[in-house]
């Protein structure tokens, strides 16, 4: 028995084409994607299906850990053996729960998700029991667009460390699909590290219900995507959960970056605690819309949202959009953007202890990043993420 | 301690400075020896602040007039960095929390620089931690706060602990501290004066600002200056600071008033 | 909370809700080019200005309403509405004692009286009524400083150059739908010019009047500051109470000079219809100010509390270097009353700055949505903006949204944003309770507290009367 199988993604594909050719291409005239770069957009639309995984060199398979490598070809299970807390989902299982999370969080006919749904050929589903041991998914899939979908169901009171690292070179494209259901008291700590060369291209759906007393700690960094696209959904389906998104999107060149992000509170005392950093340099645009639903039946919900933007060229552009709907009135709910270069007085301070004016903005970056760089899983470090994206901000 | 041929380190000379085209500091002249200690009097807005930045390089202040000359060379010329790195330090009144950086890399990279502009030897990691354990003990910190953000979540009083370990860190040559004494309670003040007091020797000097005699308990000035309306108004020995203690500063308006300033 | 304290408490019932019967000429209802032609025809108005409004009009045709806003409420039937309403009086009186005196009732009911021995002794008011404006007091006094201050009728007669100069220079005929729908059928409205270099020796106030069931009031307005000038201006308004929804509006467009300010102060207290949502005023209305020369002003401060549909934005267009816009927003629904407002802070010129406060209450099963943006183009250096906005919760039906849209191309310029959501709470009720004082008090006092910054704006003469009018549109909300 495999999670990963054609069977339960034929009438997937089935309704994704049939939907992708009823809704069309996004357009300006839609909000969501007024800001979007639709000729990108057009462009990874018609791009081939990747046949063949990419070549692009990773470092050693984590000791203590699992590694899965999704390329949109291969069953990413073939030849795995499974280690104990994670196991794969019978097929009856995988075609009730699949789509269900999306639904939920009302991204299931979202283009994205439907562009995935028509394009995806696997589905990596497991359970996850008690303490599972790290899992480390690396999607990197060759020329071409490469689809991949993961449903992880996350039992009572598991607990799971889960990296996922996405790269890409060239005139290729990523669509992924992740569809998380926590249960009670379970804690999962994710983090996303997507890097590219400014070529390649990156559509994210991240949907995660949340029962109350489980723990959803996303930590993303994403840089280098011609366009690029994170969409995290958190749904705390009765409250009473801590959901935790911090998120680094960093742009140089001509490259645009979105990240949507939504969470919605359906019980009484959610918190949520969201910092949004976005560094923007040469003539690229970074773009953070940031939507918090707060019901009638949210009361005392603790939530917020900080977005802070440094904006390094005259070029650049950065677009931020807060979004708060509250209907219920004991809930506390901050939420703060800040937009500007480097700290002037910061700068100073350092030069002022001998360090060029280069170097101390070199190390207010690294600052800027290691904020968020930190919190990704103990996994990420072999992957070298501050270098990553320092990197990509000096190319 | 007062030689009249030790090597004269800072020469101010008809200092005016503007912030946002606001004259602040009006005709300074300052002459600092190796060896000496000076300290800068006067109350809030008479310039005090400003001279120090200025003599840091902030580029938020505009000097319109005048000549600051460093071991013999001009020091306005140089940008903030190279200040520091040929030994002028400033002690901040008020240090920036820099979250995000760590404080012990902050500090490494700062020694270093130091260092290479002195010719000495870059420290590498490892090195630089047992030097900066070393250097922790002037200032009777913790180790804990090596490994938090520059300045992040301090107290006012760690701030300046912070600081003045910087100060041990670069051995500046020509060290101005702006008001140091702010915001610390006695044993904290006691720390840092210490502090200062063990840094200072022949080959350096330092300029303290303040507000209050209290630091001057602590730190014996050679000269005391007081500074009003972005000038000195008046230079004496130790016993003009406690001359002021006792007097306040309401001498400096009949003062200013006589020389039609005020 | 104490029950005897809560929503059975009635609310005091709307104070401006009585019909004045004055014969009024109307033209028949519905909207064409026709009705354009006939109202300019009315009002003799000179070609460019039957022009302006034609080309509104044709391009108005092509808009569709704005459904961006989150707001609801059921298809305006344009054709249902009628587009010029006046009391019927011969010309434009010359004197006050002239003015049928059904109408000074009327106006000193609500609180304003226009007649020599009675007005306000330090604001000039101009009163529109419907259609019309029907009295302007002080004119002569300000006429001996330079200051033109009528109604905007009188300035398309007196001064057309002003007006073909600056009509449409801020807002453009066809800027949005109800700005469109505006250009073509405004019947008056308020003009003000103040002449380089004077400082308006007198607050100057505009009073809107709907008296009619059935009629839409669209009025523009305009105010220009030429170089070096200052102004204060109040805007009020109040209209009956109707089963019926009425539809106002209303362009008002600002023009400051190098060195000019502008302060434009609302206070809005349109009939918000009942505890059902019956009845009430549609408020669409675009108001914008342009700081076209340097070191310019222009500040908007409203106080929000009487629609039924509230879709307001007003904003500054930050051109001239060093230019100065300032947004300040109270905005108060209860019951069933929709509002979705903020400012548009758009800085184009270096060294422009910008502040925002917003307050936005919530009661009832009402909602309130705050929307703004701020925006930072390329030449914006060293540019700055602050933003607050603020919500207070009064009770567990009533929503509060924030939309606050950023957009920066120029690193060099800095803008800050900060919201919080608050609600009245127990403790803190209980505490100033605890020190003797009623609860309605209470909530009063907290309700204020909180909108402090905003009321502080508002000239003297009417902060005091904004704080009374939110106690009492809240009464009986809390519990």
């Amino acid at each position: 028995m495999t999670g990963s199988t054609m069977a339960p993604l034929a009438p997937v594909q089935q309704r994704g084409r049939q939907a992708l050719e009823r809704l069309g291409l996004p357009n300006r005239g839609q909000e969501d994607w007024r800001l979007t770069n639709l000729k990108r957009l057009e462009t990874l639309a018609r791009l081939p299906l990747a046949k063949a995984p990419s070549d692009i060199p990773l470092p050693l398979a984590p000791d203590a850990g699992l590694r899965l490598v999704l390329d949109g070809v291969h069953d990413p299970l073939d030849g795995v053996s499974l280690p104990n807390g994670l196991s794969p989902l019978p097929t009856a299982e995988l075609q009730q729960a699949l789509g269900h999370t999306l639904d939920r969080c009302g991204c299931a006919e979202a283009w994205p998700v439907e562009l995935n749904h028509a394009s995806s050929q696997h589905v990596l589903a497991l359970r996850v029991r008690g303490e599972a041991p790290p899992l480390e998914l690396v999607m990197a899939g060759g020329a071409g667009l490469t689809s991949t979908r993961v449903l992880l169901l996350v039992e009572e009171k598991a607990t799971l460390e889960l990296l996922q690292v996405c790269l890409s070179e060239g005139a290729s494209a990523q669509s992924h699909v992740l569809e998380v259901h926590l249960g009670q008291e379970a804690q999962l700590r994710h983090g996303l590290l997507a890097a590219a060369d400014g070529e390649a291209s990156f559509l994210a759906h991240l949907a995660v219900e949340q029962e109350p007393r489980s723990s959803y700690q996303l930590t993303s960094v994403v840089q280098g995507w011609s366009l690029g696209r994170i969409e995290p959904r958190v749904l705390q389906v009765d409250g009473q959960a801590l959901t935790k998104l911090q998120g680094l999107a960093v742009t140089d060149g001509e490259q645009q970056l979105a990240t949507h992000s939504s969470v919605r509170f359906d019980g009484p005392e959610g918190e949520l605690d969201q910092m949004q950093k976005c560094l923007a340099a040469g003539r690229s645009h970074v773009i953070f819309n940031g939507a918090i639903q707060v019901p009638r039946q949210a009361q005392r919900t603790n939530a917020a949202q900080l977005s802070r933007n440094l904006l390094l060229s005259e070029r650049a552009r950065v677009d931020t959009k807060p979004e708060l709907e509250i209907v219920a009135d004991d809930v506390r709910c901050a939420h703060g953007a800040t937009v500007s270069q480097l700290q002037e007085d910061e700068l100073f301070y350092l030069r002022s202890r001998g360090i060029s004016a280069t170097d101390a903005a070199a190390l207010l970056l690294r600052g800027a990043c290691l904020d968020v760089i930190n919190q990704l899983p103990g996994l990420a470090d072999r992957w070298q993420p501050l270098n990553r994206v320092m990197q990509g901000l000096s190319r | 301690m007062i030689r009249p041929d030790a090597e004269l380190l800072l020469d101010i000379t008809d200092l005016h400075a503007a912030v946002e085209d606001q004259p602040i500091l009006k005709g300074v002249n300052l002459q600092v020896r190796a060896g000496e200690v000076h300290a800068v009097m006067g109350r809030n807005g008479s310039g005090k602040s400003t001279l120090s930045k200025v003599l840091a390089g902030h580029p938020a202040y505009r000097v319109t007039g005048g000549s600051v000359r460093y071991r013999g060379d001009d020091l306005l010329e140089l940008e903030p960095e190279q200040r520091a790195r040929l030994g002028v330090f400033l002690g901040f009144q008020y240090p920036v929390e820099i979250p995000g950086v760590s404080n012990l890399e902050f500090l490494r990279v700062a020694t270093n620089t130091r260092r290479v502009a002195q010719g000495q030897e870059e420290l590498d990691t490892f090195e630089f931690e047992d030097h900066v354990r070393e250097r922790l003990k002037v200032v009777q910190m913790d180790p804990a706060f090596l490994e938090r953000s520059v300045n992040e979540g301090f107290s006012g009083g760690e701030k300046k602990r912070n600081e003045i370990l910087q100060m041990a860190l670069l051995e500046p040559v020509m060290a101005i501290l702006d008001e140091t004494d702010s915001g610390l309670d006695i044993d904290a003040l006691r720390v840092v004066a210490a502090g200062v007091n063990q840094l200072a020797g022949d080959h350096n000097a330092t300029v303290l600002i303040t507000h209050y005699q209290r630091l001057l308990d602590e730190i014996t000035p050679d000269f005391v200056h007081v500074m009003a309306a972005g000038r000195i108004l008046r230079t004496g020995g130790r016993e003009l600071a406690q001359e002021l203690e006792q007097t306040g500063y309401d001498w400096v308006d009949q003062e200013l008033a006589v020389q039609g300033v005020a | 909370m104490t029950s005897s304290s809560t929503r059975d408490l009635v609310s005091q019932p709307y104070k401006y809700g009585f019909v004045t019967e004055i014969e009024t000429e109307k033209i028949a209802k519905g909207l064409s080019e026709d009705v354009v032609r006939l109202i300019s025809t009315k009002k003799g108005e000179p070609e460019f200005l039957l022009d302006f409004r034609l080309r509104a009009f044709r391009h108005w045709l092509t808009l569709s309403e704005p459904d961006w806003a989150a707001l609801g409420y059921p298809r305006i039937d344009y054709q249902d509405i009628v587009y010029y309403a006046a009391p019927k009086q011969q010309e434009k009186k010359a004197s006050l004692d002239e003015v049928d005196p059904k109408l000074l009732e009327t106006f000193d009911k609500l609180g304003i009286p226009l007649s020599e021995q009675k007005r306000l002794s330090n604001v000039a008011v101009d009163a529109v009524f419907d259609s019309v404006s029907i009295a302007t007091t002080y004119k002569e006094k300000l006429a001996e400083h330079g200051v033109v201050f009528c109604s905007f009728t009188e300035a398309v007669q007196e001064h057309p150059d002003l007006i073909e100069r600056y009509l449409g220079s801020v807002v453009p005929s066809g800027d949005n739908y109800f700005a469109a729908l505006n250009s073509a059928v405004f019947s008056d409205g308020s003009f003000v010019y103040i002449p380089k270099g004077v400082e308006c020796p007198m607050e100057l106030s505009t009073y809107f009047r709907i008296n009619s069931g059935d009629t839409g009031q669209f009025e523009r307005t305009l105010i220009v500051a030429e170089e070096g000038a200052s102004v204060s201006y109040l805007e009020g308004c109040t209209a009956p109470m109707f089963d019926t929804n009425q539809l106002h509006a209303a362009v008002v467009e600002l023009v400051a000079l190098d060195d000019a300010s502008i302060k434009y102060s609302t206070v809005q207290n349109w009939y918000a219809g009942d505890e059902n949502g019956k009845g009430g005023i549609y408020n669409f209305v675009t108001k914008r100010g342009q700081c076209r020369g340097a070191r310019s002003r222009i500040s908007w401060t409203q106080v929000e509390t009487g629609s039924a549909i509230t879709w307001k934005y007003p904003s500054c267009v930050l051109q001239g270097a060093d230019s100065v816009g300032e947004f300040y927003s109270v905005a108060l629904t209860n019951n069933r009353q929709q509002a979705d407002t903020g400012t548009k802070m758009v800085h184009l010129g270096p060294r422009t700055r910008s502040t925002i406060v917003s307050k936005g209450i919530s009661a009832g099963s009402s909602s309130n949505s705050y929307r703004g943006l701020v925006q930072m183009g390329s030449l914006a250096k060293g540019a700055r903006n602050y933003s607050q906005c603020d919500s207070m919760l009064i009770g567990d039906q009533a929503a509060a949204n924030t939309y606050p849209y950023i957009r920066s191309q120029q690193p060099q310029a800095a803008i800050e944003h900060e919201a919080s959501t608050c609600r009245i709470s127990e403790d803190q009720l209980f505490y100033l309770q605890s020190r003797g004082i009623g609860f309605e008090e209470a909530v009063s006092m907290m309700v204020s507290g909180f909108c402090r910054d905003v009321f502080n704006q508002l000239p003297m003469e009417f902060a005091a009367e904004a704080d009374k009018l939110l106690a009492l549109k809240l009464e009986g909300s809390v519990g």
